[in-house]
């Protein structure tokens, strides 16, 4: 008897190791993330038993697929996610061709180019506040210098209708960490590809349209889905270098959620259920693509 | 058909001051194959990527049929390299590796189509144009890419240790699969390898380079039977040296003096060389060029046995084929004889 315990526990540990050194993280993921979860998703149906609502409903769903306001974040939301991702890509490849190159002073370039790296995006938010806003730095030596009558005639970029201050500063945080990466997948790659096809008579383009993008892209695609999911997400660039109205859905989410009035909280719960569900299908879709396009392209 | 001409070509990477290739000179007629022999870093490598316009020479020209090709970039200059290490596409499948070239010409694609297939046809991979590379072995993938070079009919044919990276037996049968076709399609074509026997059995003229430097350059046999160097006879297999003075058909040394009318030198300093397979021994101390000897070991290798022969200090190579000589046992005494016409005088040093 105490000898088949004994095996069993033996057993149990061997195979379930994995699990029990694990257990800790699990733990924390399970109450965190997946309690969480549950709560909100408990609250967004309108059931929360402990202040009486034992019914669960779609209210708060029906409530903001009715409004048209959501369907305008949604679409700037989607502008915010996948505009600044395109564009760091082609500024990170772009940067990544120049760099990849020996030439005099790259050492110093390649410091600047990737200089803001461990800068925070608030940082970044609050210093194109300063630099480009109405009343900010580039407006006031416009007017100094005589360009313009009122530093208001500034070009409106920052909190402006097509989200361009936001878009400036994703790309310019994000492209030097999309550039890191591509460098160093042009250096595993090395330049014996091109080689070849240039004696094979590609020109320029050709190296670059059917050698050096087919090489790089796949792994480029993978770095750009986390960027563009947390684009898609991010509350904190938004509310400060986005418009009022409409905002993109995480502003939106929070501004219900920390309504006065109690009945907009599971709305507000309710679209950041939203804003999750359509950043996983968003992910899994472009790996989907990459499957299909990237990988077997020729 | 081009007649490929390297006048003095050098390459000095900017990272140092020591020439990777020194002012190699080579003239390789229309339809030949040449090789360049040497060792790991001696420079063929660097010297291919300038014939084929991918590295700028230092100095020196490059000519194909007389006329210098330095300012014709590599996409126009008609030279295809194959690297040692096949590089095809990974993400293409193997026929559209192999049709790259006529895809870059803008070629239709029906064309296109129909050549890749013969050139399968031509390298033996029937079939395959489907499949990824990453699906072939290492000898298909290599038959792949010289596939993907010849379909584009380069003026000059550039294979870069093609075989260095296949199993014995795939080696032969690429070898001769290269020779084949490179007969067949009579380009013009230079083949690297630090192999001596393969640049022996593939070439019709072999350019031996040391330290990018060119050392010799002649037909196969001349690097067996008149080696220009101490060096060039070792790296071709020699053995068996014999320090000597050398005036007037006889070599003098330690063991005696030889009579050897063929040499590399007049008069002076001289190395003695003979092949292990023409040294002749046997019992009887017959006279001319013959010096009593003592058999140190030996091994038998199938279709030959190897003695290790000492004579005083000096320890000789000697292949006897099996069949054709008597053995002779561990320890015993012999006599070794080296043919006069058998010596070959190289110069000291
Ligand atoms: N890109 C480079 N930069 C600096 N040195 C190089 C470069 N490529 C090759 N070399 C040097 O040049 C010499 C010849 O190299 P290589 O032509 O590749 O030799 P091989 O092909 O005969 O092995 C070596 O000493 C090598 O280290
Ligand atoms: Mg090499």
């Amino acid at each position: 008897m105490k000898a088949s315990m004994y095996l069993w526990w033996a057993r149990f540990y061997s195979k379930g190791k994995v699990w029990i050194l694990l257990s800790p993280a699990l733990i924390l993921v399970v109450f965190l993330f997946l309690g969480g979860l549950g709560f909100g998703i408990a609250e967004s149906l309108n059931y929360m038993p402990i202040i009486g609502l034992n019914d669960p409903n779609f209210d708060a769903y029906r409530a903001i697929f009715s409004d048209k306001g959501f369907y305008k974040s949604l679409l700037l939301t989607l502008h915010v996610a996948i505009t600044p991702t395109l564009l760091s890509v082609a500024c990170a490849l772009a940067f990544g061709l120049v760099l990849r190159q020996s030439f005099r002073g790259k050492k110093v370039f390649t410091f600047l180019f990737s200089f803001n790296l461990p800068i925070p995006h608030v940082v970044g938010a609050i210093g194109i506040l300063f630099l480009f806003s109405q009343s900010g730095f580039f407006a006031r030596i416009g007017h100094a210098l005589g360009w313009m009558d009122m530093p208001a005639e500034f070009p409106i970029i920052v909190n402006d209708p097509w989200a361009i201050g936001i878009i400036i500063e994703y790309v310019w945080k994000e492209t030097p960490f999309i550039g890191v990466i591509v460098l160093a997948i042009l250096q595993s790659i090395g330049e014996d590809y091109e080689a070849v096809a240039q004696t094979l008579g590609a020109n320029r383009w050709q190296r670059f349209r059917y050698v050096l993008l087919p090489l790089v892209l796949p792994g480029v695609l993978i770095v750009s889905v986390a960027v563009m999911a947390f684009f898609f997400g991010d509350f904190v660039i938004p509310a400060i270098l986005g418009q009022t109205y409409p905002a993109v859905l995480a502003v939106e989410a929070v501004k219900d959620y920390t309504h006065y009035d109690l009945r907009n909280h599971p709305i507000g719960v309710a679209q950041a259920l939203v804003i999750a569900a359509i950043g996983t299908v968003l992910v899994f879709l472009y790996m989907w693509l990459n499957r299909k396009f990237v990988r077997s392209d020729g | 058909m081009t007649h490929l001409v390297l006048n003095e070509l050098s390459q000095t990477y900017s990272n140092t001051d020591k020439p990777a290739l020194d002012r190699l000179n080579l003239d390789i007629k229309s339809g030949m194959l040449n090789a360049l022999l040497g060792p790991s870093g001696c420079g063929k490598t660097t010297a291919m990527k300038m014939i084929a316009g991918i590295l700028t020479p230092t100095s020196g020209d490059i000519l194909f049929d007389g006329k210098s090709v330095l300012a014709i970039p590599a996409e126009r200059r008609g030279a295809v390299m194959v690297f040692q290490n096949y590089l095809l596409f990974p993400y293409m499948s193997v026929g559209e590796n192999v049709g790259f070239g006529l895809k870059m010409a803008r070629m239709n694609k029906a064309t296109i189509e129909k050549k890749v297939l013969e050139m399968l046809e031509l390298v033996q991979l029937p079939g395959v144009q489907n499949r990824k590379p990453s699906q072939l072995s290492g000898g298909q993938q290599q038959r792949i890419a010289l596939a993907r070079a010849l379909i584009v009919e380069p003026k000059v044919l550039l294979l870069d240790e093609p075989l260095s990276n296949l199993d014995a037996h795939l080696r032969d049968e690429m070898r001769e699969l290269i020779r084949d076709i490179q007969r067949k399609m009579g380009i013009t074509t230079v083949f690297v390898t630090h192999d001596q026997e393969e640049a022996v059995m593939l070439a019709d003229k072999i350019a031996l380079i040391f330290e990018g430097v060119l050392q010799q350059y002649d037909e196969p046999d001349v690097f067996y039977n008149q080696p220009g160097s101490l060096r060039a006879a070792k790296f071709f297999g020699g053995v068996n040296f014999l320090d000597g003075e050398y005036a007037a058909n006889q070599m003098t040394t330690e063991l005696g003096t030889f009579s050897a009318p063929r040499s590399s030198l007049d008069t002076g300093p001289g190395v003695l060389s003979i092949r292990p397979e023409d040294i002749e021994f046997g019992t009887t101390n017959d006279g001319d060029n013959t010096i009593s000897a003592r058999v140190n070991s030996h091994v038998y290798v199938g279709t030959y046995t190897k003695y290790k022969i000492d004579v005083n200090d000096f320890r000789f190579e000697v292949i006897a084929e099996a069949n054709t000589k008597e053995s002779f046992p561990d320890g015993s005494n012999v006599t070794i004889r080296f043919p006069a016409d058998k010596i070959w005088i190289l110069p000291k040093g």
